[in-house]
């Protein structure tokens, strides 16, 4: 691949790349979210198209971008997220997927075409089973042996350990060098440098560009990945606090214990006026901690209580009256009502068993939408109708004007131009002045440096910490990459996971 | 409908927002139900009138080829319901258990809580309700009591019905589609064991309860209308005021247009389809209970003669609003009775009614993606 670009709108996600798969080489594709990983390849399995560049298979020069002439020559993608057919079983997933002839092969032809393969790779599935009630672990194996069904040549998998158990994972990894060894070329897309190393080579993607282009594994240390891969350029779009707070405060926000899904008995305290940012890849347990501490869902296990007082999942009225404020990570999923009106949404909450008509509801909605500077025609105006910035300034109008003792903010600038995610910064940051408790859930890096008093990493669902100012940014990323994670394994002695 | 904001934000300038509005919608139900906008009602009112006399003029089609002009049927279809005396009585007698039936739908499916169990609620009502006035020991209470308690009884009866489809999709995770289709042949069974066994008259050689004449609702407009359609007339406001001004009614359209906000920030939106299925079955129930002592003089096995289906339709051709509700179920209703009276003069085939409601309904969805897809190439 050749100096491919592609722009989505205003983001440009991937901008001039140069990309080389080898024969017999596992390839590391590296990068924080958004960096254009999984663009890149979906452009070389004729899932996208570029908007400039050159793309190369065995020498031959793709024209289309169609995913079927491109599979052709033995390029196959196994995506991040799974596309079996959950009511099939293995052997019926294989043959949709190539079917030979319009007639559907009698069961056991079709078993001992997944027989074949299974003793082939060395890839264990169970057959007869619908796809639903493999492991996880199982069904990635059958999506790879489905790509190998086809005789892939060029083997390229997204984040293929992302939802694997660290035993399978490395299975998984001897399993590609076993196909590297026949001669195959793999790319790895990833964000945990363990993984890294189990490769030859490595490109590392940074907002679209590469940092580090088709190098040497063994050429760099765990520390130049991790800085390539979150940058040392500090200047954030977000002003930087000008202070920290130094002192312990009375703790405000506090999580015992909480177990959902990923996030596996996590212990936090915020305290009041402090900004603990939680810095961390996509996936390692944010959405679960963000479903527990709003109260959207009940943790397994443990509390999440606010000046003392625990939190009722499932009573959003309550945890309001409690003072905590929730700023979601899906605003439009969470936090906002489209079809409704701006002052309808501002009301949600703390709706009136008996409203006052529509005339007084847009009278006593426009000083707060003033007050938050939200731009718009009018409380009337459909929510939907709002930009990004402006929603989200909505969300913040509703939830901060009634002086929260803590807020919960998911990604609050999410989607948001520079300008509009600066406001929103300088907000929370204003609140948390005031005295408030900010949970600040964040993926860039940089914005986070740029509020936080204390900053913990979540790492496959378990915070590793604290970072304190001033921030040491390479440590905070070897952290975010799993370093830490690793380290602590080391320091315990070993496999820990269940396989 | 009555504030018609036409100020929408030029949407030319800023880049479209529908792009940045993931939650598909399914089209015309949100289209219904959305804030009025002079747009908005000229096609929530132009679409089903339009469909309608579309439909009646396939009906006139099907009734050419069935041999007889079809101007002359509409004309004694008109006289039928307008000029004969008791034309007006009877279609509002027909249209009270579809409006009250077909308000509890408006609600239910603002909310997106498609039930359509009204049949089964309203059977459920009717014998509960008769079981109650014809107990033995109450036939010396005065009439009103009698009646209030019937009513009651049916209402409840209707409500734990509904209910129950709320339990099992909040507890289960049961589609509340089939589950309430289920209840309302659960509910249709109960009836026809009730009427030959349960409640059964045992002095009555046919398979029914005993007369309920302690407890029949009073009667005006001439002999047929009976306080049921005061109810239905007095539903309209109630509900419309609830849409507008009630918490209630802000959640249930909250829960239609985004249950995940309305849980994170609101209220459990679990609790508002248990609720909103307990008041359409209570009305479901009630329907029944009206029916059985406004019009019959015993509950039978015949008790079930569709209101709770027809009501659906009722409901999506009133727009999912309490007063379109009301006409449309007048409006059904008068076809009803217009078209029984036809049907004798002209020898037509009784199906017809049915096949003109349906085809409004075809109709309408039609001039709904129409209208839509119009908007949107503007």
């Amino acid at each position: 691949m050749r100096s491919v670009s592609r722009r989505f709108g205003e983001t440009v996600a991937l901008d001039g790349v140069d990309f080389e798969a080898r024969p017999g080489e596992i390839h590391a594709l590296l990068g924080a979210n958004g960096a254009g990983k999984t663009t890149l390849m979906r452009i070389l399995a004729g899932l996208d198209r570029p908007d400039a560049g050159t793309v190369e298979v065995f020498g031959r020069r793709i024209e289309s971008f169609e995913p079927g002439p491109i599979r052709a020559l033995g390029v196959a993608l196994v995506q991040q997220h799974f596309t079996l057919v959950p009511t099939l079983t293995a052997s019926e997933n294989l043959v949709l997927a190539r079917p030979e002839g319009a007639l559907l092969p009698p069961g056991r032809t079709a078993g001992v075409r997944v027989q074949k393969l299974v003793e082939k790779f060395g890839l264990e599935v169970r057959d007869g089973v619908p796809a639903s009630q493999l492991s996880v672990g199982e069904r990635q194996r059958l999506e790879i042996l489905r790509a190998l069904d086809a005789d892939a040549k060029i083997l390229l998998l997204d984040e293929p350990t992302a939802v694997l158990t660290d035993v399978e994972a490395e299975r998984l990894l001897g399993v590609a060098r076993a196909l590297a060894d026949q001669g195959r070329a793999l790319v790895v897309i990833t964000h945990r440098l363990a993984e890294v190393e189990a490769c030859d080579r490595v490109t590392v993607l940074r907002e679209g560009i590469e940092a580090i282009s088709d190098g040497s594994v063994d050429g760099y240390t765990r520390a130049d990945l991790a800085s390539a891969m979150i940058g040392t350029d500090t200047s954030g779009t977000i002003t930087a606090r000008t202070t920290r707070r130094t002192q312990a405060a009375p703790v405000c926000l506090r999580v015992r214990d909480v177990s959902l899904g990923r996030v596996s008995s996590l212990t936090l305290d915020v305290g009041e006026g402090e900004i603990v940012g939680i810095a961390g890849v996509d996936g390692n347990g944010q959405s679960e901690l963000e479903a527990a501490l709003s109260g959207r869902s009940a943790a397994e296990s443990g509390e999440v209580s606010i000046s003392g007082e625990p939190i009722a999942p499932g009573d959003p009225r309550s945890r309001r009256g409690q003072g905590l404020a929730y700023i979601p990570s899906d605003r439009y999923s969470w936090g906002l009502i489209g079809p409704m009106d701006l002052a309808d949404n501002l009301e949600l909450g703390r709706v009136l068993p008996i409203r006052p008509n529509r005339p007084a509801r847009h009278k006593a909605a426009r000083p707060s939408l003033d007050h938050w500077d939200v731009r718009t025609a009018g409380p009337h105006a459909r929510t939907s109708s709002l930009s990004g910035g402006n929603a989200q300034k909505l969300v913040l109008a509703r939830e901060l004007d009634e002086h929260p003792s803590a807020v919960l903010a998911c990604y609050p600038t999410r989607g948001l131009d520079p300008e509009a995610a600066d406001t929103v910064a300088t907000r929370l940051v204003a609140a948390a002045e005031a005295g408030c408790a900010v949970l600040w859930i964040g993926a860039e890096l940089d914005e986070l440096l740029a509020v936080s008093d204390r900053i913990e990493v979540l790492y496959d669902g378990t915070l590793f910490g604290p970072y304190l100012p001033p921030f040491d940014r390479a440590a905070i990323g070897l952290a975010m990459a799993g370093d830490a994670a690793d380290r602590a394994r080391t320091a315990t002695g070993g496999e820990a996971d269940p396989p | 409908m009555t504030s018609s904001d036409t100020r929408q934000p030029a949407s030319g300038t800023t880049p479209s927002p529908k792009s940045t509005w993931p939650p598909k919608l399914d089209g015309w139900l949100d289209a219904v139900s959305r804030r009025a906008t002079a747009e908005g009602i000229l096609s929530s009112i132009l679409v089903p009138v339009v469909s309608a006399l579309a439909a009646l003029v396939v009906g006139g089609v099907l009734i050419a080829i069935d041999g007889v002009n079809p101007l002359s049927v509409y004309q004694a279809i008109l006289q039928g319901v307008f000029t004969k005396s008791r034309g007006f009585s009877y279609t509002a007698t027909v249209a009270t258990p579809l409006v009250l039936i077909g308000v509890g739908y408006a609600l239910a499916y603002r909310a997106r809580v498609f039930t359509i169990g009204g049949e089964g609620q309203y059977l459920v009502g009717a014998v509960a309700g008769t079981a109650v006035v014809t107990a033995g020991g109450v036939g010396d209470l005065p009439r009103v009591v009698l009646i209030v308690m019937g009513l009651g009884a049916a209402m409840v009866a209707g409500a734990l019905w509904g209910g129950l489809a709320g339990v099992l999709a909040n507890r289960f995770g049961a589609s509340i589609v089939i589950s309430t289709l289920m209840l309302s042949f659960i509910g249709d069974s109960l009836l026809q064991w009730a009427v030959r066994d349960g409640i059964r008259d045992p002095e009555s050689y046919n398979a029914n309860s005993r007369p309920i004449t302690a407890a029949a609702l009073p009667s005006f407009f001439g002999q047929k209308t009976h306080l049921g359609f005061l109810f239905a007339l007095v539903l309209v406001p109630i509900a419309w005021w609830l849409i507008r001004r009630h918490r209630w009614g802000f959640r249930i359209d909250a829960l239609g247009h985004n249950p995940g906000t309305l849980d994170a920030n609101e209220f459990s939106s679990a609790r508002v389809t248990l609720s909103v299925l307990v008041v359409a079955g209570g009305l479901a129930g009630l329907a029944g209970m009206v029916e059985t002592t406004g019009v019959n003089i015993r509950l039978g096995q015949e008790a079930s003669v569709g209101y709770g289906w027809d009501a659906i339709i009722v409901a999506l051709i009133g727009r999912l609003h309490p007063l379109g509700v009301l006409i449309a179920g007048l409006g059904m209703a008068g076809l009803t009775i217009g078209f029984e009276s036809a049907q004798r003069q002209f020898e037509l085939p009784s199906s017809l009614v049915s096949l003109i409601t349906a085809f409004v309904i075809i109709f309408v969805v039609w001039g709904d993606a129409i209208a839509a897809r119009w908007k949107e190439a503007r």
